[in-house]
């Protein structure tokens, strides 16, 4: 039996994925500066949970944008191909990713499972986690709750400003208006839904959409995304880990059609240890 | 990758990033060098100093002339280069110009506004610094305000330098209007403007235009222009010998010098080491696996290495507009006879601004530019779009978006059923696009990381298109 391992090292989450024939083990940590160490640590969580040692992986692939500091990595892949290639496995039919993570958004445009074309907004916060976490902590109250509140407005107030400092400033204005704080959130989950599709847009949006990273655990963010497209979009099961598993499965994949054309693929020399950057 | 088993003809020892580029092109940087550094050495002469742009239509005139050009945007080209422009920027925005302007004029003002007010060239300015002119040629056709308005702009500093404003207009493309249909009164508007451009440098500059040698300037300029076009064409080979990344610095040769014997010689010496490399199958990269396109638009001057991390990849860019869109040679121009050499290079003018609209014409909906990159994409056998976004660039920048949207309308990721000698054949057309994002020289728009993480996101975009071709 072979076992594959995706790594997914994102700016805000990290997340491994251990496959056989079907998903066996799963962890999700919070990335910290110590990415080297943190890899081996969450890698070993995944290994003890299933039940495997390392040697016992076929391959490892690392993803996401630490994925250079998983140095027990076979490959590096970017996090663009591993989220098409995961989101694929879940949701076959999936024409559109928009996977809005800690720090970045991406629209990804698949055909069969494959990339054919890709947009990133990685200069501004607009249209990313941080955006929202930000958000939370102006207002008070937990980023988890925060699109649950949002949907309990009637009367959603217009932001206008979708640059991450001004939003701010519009917030607490807005706050000190009495304006509802429901009301706020509406408003800037609406605002947040217009800057990702304009940049998501540019691919040409195509059913089904599927959203994933941490976004798409916010429900008023997906319903605003949803009423801006006038149809409903497609959740996988954890949206978090659709990278780490397309990891995986890419790895598996390269396997495979190295098997079928009767060579090896080509693996790192390998060690499970823990590495520091500081002392 | 493996090496290549290279000649010792053109040597690679010692050679960093660009190993494999042509010899050409490494002696590129001493040749802009010598053009700034020798326009402060004929301002202390007493010659005719003149702020140009390039790929106007005046080259062969000033040459005639002996007039010195200043190229000014590939000033602040060069300051971008060496990473040294934004204190020119910041210097103009202290003055109150938009950030949101050109950052070409941006700089160049930024730098002129320092000078004037100093007396003198501000501190370390890039290889000698740009020299104040005696007169400024405006050149903003329909494609840019910052070439109808910069020098304007200027002369707020240097009110004593007179501008003359070459428009040099062409029609734009409409489906029911022939090129030879009204290329005649444009030759005839355009020769005018020469005309009172020829008044004007012999007023201003007091000097008389030697119509015999303008003719042997012309003559040389069309000759060298040829054996560009040969280079260009050498380049269609697989693996080829030369890219954009070269191609930024060879561009030195035609927009700077053209009408001059050093650059007549220079395209001799690049033809020759191409057609060397196409017989013995020297490529780029040591194993090329991707034929990329760049549609048009500028660089980031300060990032070329962004090419060299493409050809980390094994890919490679046979073809670019930039610079590259208006060099066509006199056969395929077929220029009217005429004995006025202003009326030739109008001919000359209009007949490249209208190249593509013959074909353009043969699919409905399309346009020149998007021909242009068609039948590029189909002779260079490229295999995905590189397109920059240069944030202040914003005439050229909206075009290009559009026309790589017009090719995601032909170039479709689905495979598409072909009659081939009769037979029916599936094929795969899809053509992948990357949009970079930054600026031609202002850093801060920049993030190294990013644009890396974007360009391996491409390239295995491209492998597994590949991989799709291969199992299908």
């Amino acid at each position: 039996m072979d076992y594959f391992a995706g790594v997914d090292i994102g700016s805000t989450m990290t997340k491994v994925v251990i496959v056989g024939q079907e998903v066996i083990a799963s962890v999700v940590r919070v990335t910290r500066p110590e990415q080297r160490r943190l890899a081996y640590f969450t890698v070993n969580e995944a290994l003890r949970k299933a039940n495997l040692s390392f040697e016992e992986l076929t391959y490892v692939v690392a993803t996401g944008y630490g994925r250079i500091n998983v140095p027990f990595a076979d490959r590096q892949l970017t996090e663009i191909s591993c989220h098409a290639r995961g989101v694929a496995s879940l949701v076959p039919e999936a024409r559109t990713i928009i996977d809005i993570g800690g720090q970045d958004c991406k629209g990804i445009k698949v055909a069969g499972g494959k990339v054919v074309g890709f947009v990133m907004n990685d200069k501004c916060a607009a249209g990313t986690g941080r955006f929202l976490e930000l958000t939370a902590s102006t207002l008070g109250v937990r980023v988890e709750d925060i699109g649950e509140l949002a949907l309990t407005s009637r009367n959603p107030v217009e932001i206008s400003s979708t640059c991450t400092v001004f939003a701010q400033q519009e917030v607490v204005s807005k706050l000190a208006e009495g304006v509802a704080l429901n009301d706020i959130l509406a408003g800037l989950h609406q605002a947040i839904a217009s800057r990702i599709l304009s940049l998501v847009n540019r691919l040409g949006i195509e059913p089904e959409v599927v959203v994933t990273g941490g976004g798409a655990k916010n429900i008023g963010l997906v319903r605003a995304l949803e009423r801006k497209l006038g149809f409903p979009i497609a959740l996988p099961p954890d949206p978090l880990l659709s990278g780490a598993l397309g990891a995986a499965l890419l790895g598996r994949d390269l396997v495979e059609r190295a098997r079928r054309e009767g060579s090896l693929p080509t693996r790192q020399e390998r060690r499970l240890e823990e590495v520091k950057f500081f002392a | 990758m493996a090496e290549q088993k290279w000649p010792d003809k053109y040597p690679i020892e010692g050679r960093r990033g660009r190993k494999y580029g042509t010899v050409a092109a490494m002696k590129v940087a001493p040749m802009v060098k010598a053009a700034i550094g020798g326009a402060v050495e004929a301002k202390r002469q007493g010659k005719a100093i003149a702020y140009c742009f390039i790929e106007s239509i005046y080259d062969e005139i000033i040459r005639a002339m002996d007039i010195v050009p200043m190229w000014t945007e590939n000033y602040a080209g060069i300051c971008g280069a060496k990473r040294d422009a934004q204190r020119f920027i910041d210097k103009a925005d202290s003055l109150g110009f938009s950030r949101s302007l050109c950052t070409y004029a941006t700089c160049g003002l930024g730098f002129d506004a320092w000078r004037e007010e100093l007396g003198e060239m501000p501190p370390n300015a890039p290889w000698g610094g740009q020299v104040k002119p005696d007169v400024m040629l405006s050149s903003g056709q329909i494609i840019c305000d910052p070439r109808n308005k910069w020098y304007q702009a200027c002369q707020q500093f240097m009110p004593d330098v007179p501008v003359y404003n070459c428009a040099a207009l062409w029609p734009l493309y409409e489906d029911d209007l022939g090129r030879h249909d009204v290329e005649a009164y444009y030759v005839k508007y355009i020769t005018e403007d020469l005309r009172g451009l020829v008044r004007f440098l012999e007023e201003h500059l007091h000097r008389r235009m030697d119509w015999d040698r303008l003719w042997e300037v012309i003559k040389l300029a069309d000759e060298t222009t040829d054996l560009h076009v040969e280079c260009r064409e050498l380049r269609k080979a697989v693996p080829t010998p030369m890219d954009t990344g070269d191609a930024m610095n060879t561009m030195v040769a035609q927009c700077f010098l053209m009408g001059t014997p050093e650059a007549y010689d220079f395209f001799k010496e690049l033809r020759d080491e191409l057609k060397y490399k196409v017989e013995h199958k020297l490529g780029v990269v040591p194993k090329e696996k991707y034929r990329l396109i760049w549609p048009g638009g500028l660089p980031s001057w300060f990032a070329l290495t962004d090419f060299n991390y493409f050809w980390s990849k094994g890919a490679v860019f046979p073809v670019e507009s930039t610079y590259h869109e208006l060099v066509y040679s006199s056969k395929e121009l077929d220029l009217p006879q005429t004995d006025d050499p202003l009326e030739h290079l109008a001919w000359k003018w209009i007949r490249r601004q209208t190249y593509w609209w013959d074909k353009a014409k043969k699919r409905p909906g399309s346009e020149p530019d998007v021909e242009k990159l068609i039948t590029w994409i189909e002779e260079y056998k490229i295999d995905g779009v590189v397109i920059h976004e240069a944030y202040s660039c914003r005439s050229w920048h909206v075009g290009l978006l559009w026309q790589v949207n017009q090719l995601s309308k032909i170039y479709k990721p689905i495979p598409v059923l072909t009659l081939k000698e009769g037979k029916r054949e599936v094929a795969y057309r899809e053509l992948p696009s990357l949009v970079l994002e930054s600026d031609m020289i202002d850093i801060s728009s920049y993030s190294e990381a990013e644009t890396r993480a974007k360009i391996d996101a491409f390239i295995e975009t491209l492998e597994s298109i590949k991989s799709r071709r291969v199992e299908a």
